[in-house]
């Protein structure tokens, strides 16, 4: 078969020692980057670029990929360890991964996530082998309408992210959308909420915000909670009689969860502009509306860490489609991939996965190589990462606030984004002292201008007609989907939850069937 | 451990830079005759790393440490925030230093009508503009409409939907000034990304769109989408047989910088410095090479020429920008 020879040739041109050496050392920097708070692949990537001039492009391109997919291992060891997300697209790893090792299952939840990430890795990349011209195709049909109702979709995730006080959780999420209308206006160009400081004429971007409530305002939280007089190893012990290695029950309970997370996360990795972060966020909920224990999620459920990080790992994977296929980058990862591509004078679009076959398959063949290089590489390194719990927290608690500092000025390097991020810090720590929803903040500030750009764009196309939703193939897709998911997931949960009543009790049951 | 992955990652971003201190060095030897450069220079990139400003200023600074053009060491810095307000703001703040330079977008026009910065354009020292960015509107692959005129003839009936990036921007400036003349109207679709916006063309949603050769140019050889008119001095032959505004009568003289600046009131020396050392730029492969794969216009003007032509781009979107209501 075609493909087959196709991806033999790819192999062959991706397994040249020093392709290999490219790929392990991308493989780790990718882990470094991801580990960093705020230091994402896409800085990361573009700080690298100017090395790979001199460097042969395939050799080059393979390097600098398994920076962007080994971001996504690396980025969800901090998010478990100490809450804070390594970058955007492990947000959701925190909700389930740092109860885990507050409940002394550090190892576990550590190794799990890499097997997820390779699962939803390499899974990613036989779907791009697969599916990389029909995808194509599908992409093609997202027009604005078809992004306002992807952003509606994301919103139902807020249902979840909202906690168990409703009315401090929608305030959080309000917040989050006005602090997403500072800026430019985009359909007028005037200036809004931005008091006459330039600085703000460009918006308020979450990455420091995120960083600043949950790595800060968690780290104000333990010194408020006295964390920083107890010594070593007492904040979340490292119990050894619960082991490094994940038991059968881990296994058992998330076999589906990675084949549902990875796939889910492939299809949102596709469609432009969702990326990574909005899939892993996706994938959370759903597995929420999947789990027989809705009730557990965020407080340690490993299928509530094994699900996003499948999905971001699988994400990752697709957003190589478009950018493969038509050029069009989906993040802001792939967009300095798309500009190192230039830089080579190779131009992504259309007709190139046949004119540079030997490029373009050398890179998907180097994905399936460089996922089993980071999965052999974290879990010799997980026994190093669990370490990080031991260091008493007086000693830990400063070089997180350098990290997340730097992490913060290295996106864009603005010192603005720095003072945003410690106000976001301090107003995380009153958040979390009384009950608000950081996450919900967050996810209102990203879905919020999505939202309102893409209605607006519609509406000028549309000449102010909502019916524009029912005349594309693309939105009334959508429509369907998100229909079905709306009334067969409580179903099916529902039907689930009378399989498991006489374990659950039925205490939940009432509030939980709305979700 | 995390203290040693921190310190990798600044290791790896140091090679860059003890590269770049070599050749400072070598190249320092030679210089000691002159009397400018005689200090390191500040690099200012008012964008973060990636973007088409950052690319532009690492391919020059490249260049000019390969050919030992700049006797001392380079230091680039991307000071972002606020759409270049705070990178030009700073070079503003070094007013009379020969050592503290910049490379310009079309927001160093447009963010200062937007913003109330303390600067503007005209208070910098022009020393060359190396190129421009220009755009062509572009219809689907499979539009109707082939040529220019059946476009401009539909639209008069019925007003055609037209996507750009930005408002307060050269996207919206130039399709708004060559309606104009060309006698139509059209309802602008402002975006964020060029990604939203090709899907959105498409996809269906929109009719057209503006956008630079550099990254339209595979989809066009790949037929899904068709060039119909370009607002440069002459189309790039990537995009095919396409007419370009001027010469069908529709010239709007109106495109994105792409230049060198330094601070307000630098010395003579340091701007006869510049003036000599683009002219070494402009010569080299690499520089054609980075022309030729963004499909920029090469335009370049020195000094008071280049200051003659921001100006009249600062005159002419202001112009734009307040008829549209855009800003006060």
């Amino acid at each position: 078969m075609d493909l087959f020879s196709d991806l033999w040739m790819g192999l062959s041109v991706a397994i040249s020692p020093l392709n290999l050496l490219y790929l392990l050392i991308g493989a780790m920097v990718g882990m470094i980057v991801g580990i960093i708070p705020g230091f994402g692949p896409s800085a990361g990537l573009a700080i690298l670029l100017p090395v790979t001039f001199g460097m042969d492009p395939i050799g080059a391109v393979m390097m600098l990929a398994a920076i962007y997919y080994g971001a996504m291992y690396g980025g969800t060891i901090t998010s478990i360890l100490l809450n804070t997300p390594g970058e955007s697209a492990t947000v959701a790893s925190t909700f389930d991964g740092y109860p885990l090792a507050q409940n002394g299952r550090a190892g576990p939840a550590l190794v799990m996530q890499a097997v997820a990430s390779f699962t939803g890795g390499t899974v990613g990349v036989i779907l791009i082998t697969l599916l990389a011209p029909a995808f194509s195709h599908v992409a093609r049909n997202f027009g604005p309408p078809e992004y306002f109702l992807l952003a509606l979709l994301g919103m139902l995730t807020l249902i979840v992210m909202i906690g168990e006080n409703w009315k401090l959780g929608v305030l959080s999420a309000l917040v989050g959308f006005a602090l997403g209308t500072v800026g430019v206006d985009l359909e007028t160009g005037q200036s809004r909420y931005t008091f006459g400081f330039a600085e703000l004429i460009g918006g308020i971007h979450f990455i420091p915000i995120a960083i600043g409530l949950f790595g800060l305002g968690e780290l104000y939280f333990a010194f408020h909670q006295g964390l920083h007089r107890i010594g070593s190893g007492s904040i979340a012990p490292y119990d050894r009689k619960k082991g490094f290695w994940p038991d059968l029950a881990d296994w058992a309970d998330t076999k589906f969860t990675l084949v549902r997370g990875s796939i889910l996360g492939f299809v949102v990795g596709v469609i432009p502009g969702a990326g990574a972060t909005i899939a892993s966020l996706m994938a959370y909920s759903f597995e929420r509306s999947f789990s027989k224990r809705p009730k557990n999620f965020g407080k340690g459920e490993m299928a509530g860490l094994v699900a996003p990080e499948a999905a971001n790992n699988a994400a990752s994977s697709g957003a190589m489609i478009p950018l493969l296929t038509l050029g069009i980058p989906g993040s802001a990862s792939t967009a300095v991939l798309l500009a190192a591509f230039l830089l080579w004078g190779m131009r992504p679009g259309p007709l190139f996965m046949e004119q540079n076959p030997e490029f373009a398959w050398g890179l998907i063949a180097s994905m399936y190589l460089g996922n089993m290089a980071l999965l052999a590489l974290n879990i010799f390194a997980i026994p190093l990462f669990v370490q990080i719990i031991r260091v008493p927290y007086r000693i830990l608690a400063p070089i997180v606030l350098v990290i997340c500092t730097l992490g913060t000025f290295s996106v864009s390097s603005s010192m603005i984004e720095v003072y945003l991020m410690f106000t976001a810090g301090i107003v995380g720590f009153f958040m979390r002292l009384y009950g608000f929803s950081p996450a919900a903040l967050v996810l209102g500030l990203v879905l919020g201008p999505l939202a309102e750009e893409a209605l607006r764009q519609t509406l000028t196309i549309s000449r102010g007609s909502f019916w524009i939703f029912l005349e594309r193939n693309g939105s009334i897709g959508i429509i369907v989907t998100t229909a079905v998911l709306l009334v067969v997931l409580p179903l099916m949960q529902r039907i689930g939850r009378r399989a498991g009543a006489s374990k659950q009790g039925s205490v939940s049951e009432a509030e939980d069937a709305g979700v | 451990m995390k203290l040693i992955s921190t310190l990798i990652g600044t290791g790896l971003r140091g090679t860059g830079l003890a590269a770049g201190c070599v050749l400072g060095l070598i190249a320092g030897s030679q210089a000691l005759a002159q009397d400018y450069p005689s200090k390191d220079l500040d690099w200012t990139i008012a964008f973060g790393p990636g973007g088409g400003n950052d690319i532009m200023a690492r391919t020059l600074i490249d260049i000019i440490q390969k050919y030992d053009l700049y006797g001392q060491d380079i230091r680039a810095e991307n000071r972002a925030g606020g759409s270049g307000a705070v990178g030009w703001g700073y070079v503003y703040s070094k007013a009379g230093s020969g050592y503290d330079i910049t490379t310009t977008s079309g927001s160093l026009i447009t963010t200062p009508l937007q913003a109330d910065t303390p600067w503007k354009a005209s208070d910098f020292v022009p020393l060359a503009l190396l190129a421009t960015d220009d755009l062509a509107i572009m219809v689907s692959g499979n539009s109707e409409w082939d040529t220019i005129e059946e476009f401009i003839e539909s639209a008069k009936e019925t007003p055609p939907t037209l996507a750009g990036t930005g408002t307060v921007n050269v996207d919206f400036i130039v399709p708004t000034l060559f309606a104009e003349k060309a006698g139509f109207e059209f309802e602008y679709v402002s975006f964020n990304s060029m990604a939203d916006m090709q899907t959105a063309l498409l996809s269906g949603a929109v009719d057209a769109m503006v956008g630079n050769p550099g990254e339209i140019v595979g989809l066009v050889e790949s037929g899904d989408m068709k060039a119909l008119i370009y607002s440069g001095e002459t189309t790039p032959p990537a995009l095919g047989d396409v007419p370009t505004m001027d010469e069908k009568g529709w010239g709007v003289g109106v495109s994105m910088p792409r230049g060198l600046i330094l601070a307000p009131d630098a010395p003579q020396e340091a701007v006869d410095f510049w003036r000599a050392t683009v002219e070494k730029i402009v010569e080299t492969p690499e520089w054609e090479k980075y022309i030729e794969t963004n499909l920029l216009t090469e335009n370049i003007k020195y000094g008071d020429d280049f200051g003659i032509f921001l100006k009249n781009a600062q005159d002419g979107f202001e112009k734009v920008l307040r008829a549209q209501g855009a800003i006060k």
